[in-house]
């Protein structure tokens, strides 16, 4: 993750996060940036009373999806960095998430992304983030 | 706009598809050809999103107009935002984003054809 402030410039270029395989690895996060986004669109604002909760859920998981794209898109050191934010929360959302839904599932009656781990998504949500951490360490 | 045409855009984005995934898994990058085929569904979609709107206003039906429009537009962004991501890769990453783009129309298609039924949304 983050490197210490202290550190001297790196003396070795880390590679590019948004090439080679990474190019197929942000196609699909941009797949669920846009399918997150515009799906949160028309929930707040048709029906956001409904069920506010999941509908609240469902635009931060679009905002999280949408940071992870450009930023693994960019690749440079900040990006980086914000990248492994964003994915550490996309991880930590559709695990509490997913856990929550399972658990109490009166609350999370309508679906976001993330709701029993991604069963919507064939659990691509779960693994993304799994792959996309894994591929930030692999091009460090 | 449940008709045949959607049908041959399904079928033309599948057979796209299945070129582009043994492509990738043959390990070539994407060639001039495989955008050309991008190319040609995007024309396909432009038919189908010009045609569904048109049906859409000459239609006092109620469904979901918005939504209907909307997936219309989703599927027209595909093929180039594919194109744009996938020029310039020189692995077969590239391909498989262009396999991808191909694999989404049908099910993008399919939505419009249910939002246009009013089964969802």
């Amino acid at each position: 993750m983050a490197d210490p402030v202290v550190d001297p410039r790196p003396r070795h270029t880390p590679a590019p996060t948004g090439q080679g395989f990474g190019r197929f690895l942000v196609a699909i996060y941009g797949l669920f940036a846009i399918a997150a986004t515009s799906r949160s669109a028309v929930q707040l604002a048709t029906e956001f009373n409904k069920a506010p909760l999941a509908y609240l859920l469902s635009a931060f998981a679009a905002v999280v999806y949408i940071v992870a794209t450009v930023s693994l898109a960019r690749g440079d050191a900040t990006s980086r960095r914000l990248a492994t934010w964003a994915i550490s929360i996309e991880l930590a959302g559709v695990l509490i998430v997913g856990a929550a839904s399972v658990l109490s599932p009166s609350v999370f009656q309508h679906p976001t992304v993330w709701t029993g781990f991604g069963s919507g998504y064939g659990f691509v949500p779960l693994l993304l983030p799994f792959v996309g951490l894994w591929w930030l360490r692999h091009t460090r | 706009m449940t008709g045949t045409y959607a049908t041959v855009i399904t079928v033309v984005a599948l057979l796209l598809a299945g070129w582009a995934l043994i492509a990738a898994a043959m390990n070539r990058r994407p060639t001039l050809l495989l955008f050309a085929g991008a190319v040609l569904l995007e024309a396909l979609l432009l038919v189908f999103a010009v045609g569904g709107v048109v049906q859409m206003t000459g239609s006092d039906r109620h469904f979901a107009r918005a939504e209907f429009v909307g997936y219309l537009l989703g599927c027209l962004a595909i093929p180039p935002l594919a194109f744009y991501w996938a020029r310039g890769e020189r692995s077969r990453s590239g391909t498989l984003v262009i396999a991808l783009a191909f694999l989404i129309t049908p099910v993008m298609v399919l939505r419009v054809q249910q939002v246009w039924a009013g089964t969802v949304g």
